[in-house]
């Protein structure tokens, strides 16, 4: 299927803020107030699972 | 006004030029919110906004559930939607939203002026000295450096306490404004190579980039050509900042940054198109 050119940009930019937010909603958002941080939601609850299937 | 004069007066050039542009400007913005005081209340320094930050931390953060400092859980969102657009559409994060990529082709465009080229047409070969092309044998052997790269970064960041490649980036030495010595060192080396060489530090030794050019092979969003049209003229080749050579057979090339100016050059009109890749189109 052809695309047309003038699209190319915006599906460009929509495809990196899209991704971006979905990396934000899994957890994987900016920490404030140091460099301390906590796990992502994701990582949590993979490593939950894995402590669940031992 | 037509469709047709309408679809004459868009450029895929211009769009790219604005959104470099646009990049630049909010990256540099970047680097001097990150020189103000409170840093640590900015969301993350200026490293924890780079997409390779992500790659460099990963493997220290998989195997010990942390990161490594100056980075923060931000890398692997700017991760993800550069790799998000790596899987749509290639390397279009090098050849569109990445930063050193444009003030690399703002250097060559500024080289070539500054050298004499009053006015730059397309397709036409440039006659000024600089930005040069290496000997093929010496540019391919070259641009193996940046897997190299890659894979000694990977290496040492798991024995790594900052990511590898913090002092001697020139995204923070161009950026960041908050020098050292070394940084000093890699600015002088970018901004020499990338006036001797266009695209310098793409082909050469971004890692990013290495890691980014699998993705040119699958990414259902690509360039083809229709053999019918193209009567392989070379325009395309010539205005390729990757400096790859028959450009309408290497579509799919690791090093393509997909910034569309082989389709801004091309001069007949259905040889090269945008597509999603399906059965047919796959080459």
């Amino acid at each position: 299927m052809k695309i047309n050119p003038r699209y190319y940009p915006a599906i460009i930019i929509a495809t990196y803020v899209i991704f971006l937010l979905l990396g934000i909603l899994l957890g994987f958002g900016p920490e404030r107030g140091g460099e301390g941080h906590e796990n992502s939601a994701l990582i949590q609850v993979a490593f939950e699972t894995l402590e669940s299937l031992k | 006004m037509s469709a047709a004069v309408r679809e004459k007066s868009f450029s895929l050039a211009k769009s790219r030029r604005t959104i470099q542009w646009i990049v630049v400007f909010g990256t540099f913005v970047l680097g001097l919110r990150h020189i103000m005081p409170g840093e640590a209340s900015r969301g993350g320094s200026f490293d924890s906004f780079c997409a390779f930050g992500g790659i460099e931390t990963l493997l220290p953060y998989l195997s010990t559930g942390h990161l490594l400092k100056s980075t923060n859980l931000l890398n692997f969102s700017v991760l993800i939607a550069t790799l998000g657009v790596a899987l749509v559409a290639g390397r279009a994060f090098c050849g569109w939203l990445c930063g050193l990529g444009a003030i690399q082709d703002f250097i060559a465009e500024w080289t070539r002026e500054f050298f004499g080229e009053r006015r730059h047409i397309r397709g036409k070969q440039s006659k000024t000295i600089l930005p040069l092309r290496l000997p093929a044998v010496v540019d391919r052997s070259l641009r193996y450096a940046k897997y190299l790269v890659l894979v000694i970064i990977l290496f040492a960041s798991l024995y790594a306490a900052f990511p590898p490649l913090r002092e001697f980036c020139p995204v923070r030495a161009v950026f960041s404004l908050k020098m050292t010595s070394l940084l000093w060192l890699t600015l002088g080396i970018f901004l020499a190579g990338s006036i001797l060489v266009e695209r310098f530090w793409c082909k050469y030794f971004c890692p990013l980039g290495a890691t980014l050019a699998i993705f040119n092979k699958i990414s259902p969003v690509r360039l083809v050509t229709d053999t019918n049209h193209c009567n392989n003229c070379g325009r395309c080749d010539i205005e390729c900042s990757m400096g790859i050579a028959d450009v309408p057979i290497n579509l799919d090339h690791p090093e393509c940054v997909r910034c569309m100016e082989c389709l801004n050059t091309c001069a007949r009109d259905g040889s090269l198109t945008i597509q999603i890749r399906n059965k047919e189109n796959v080459t």
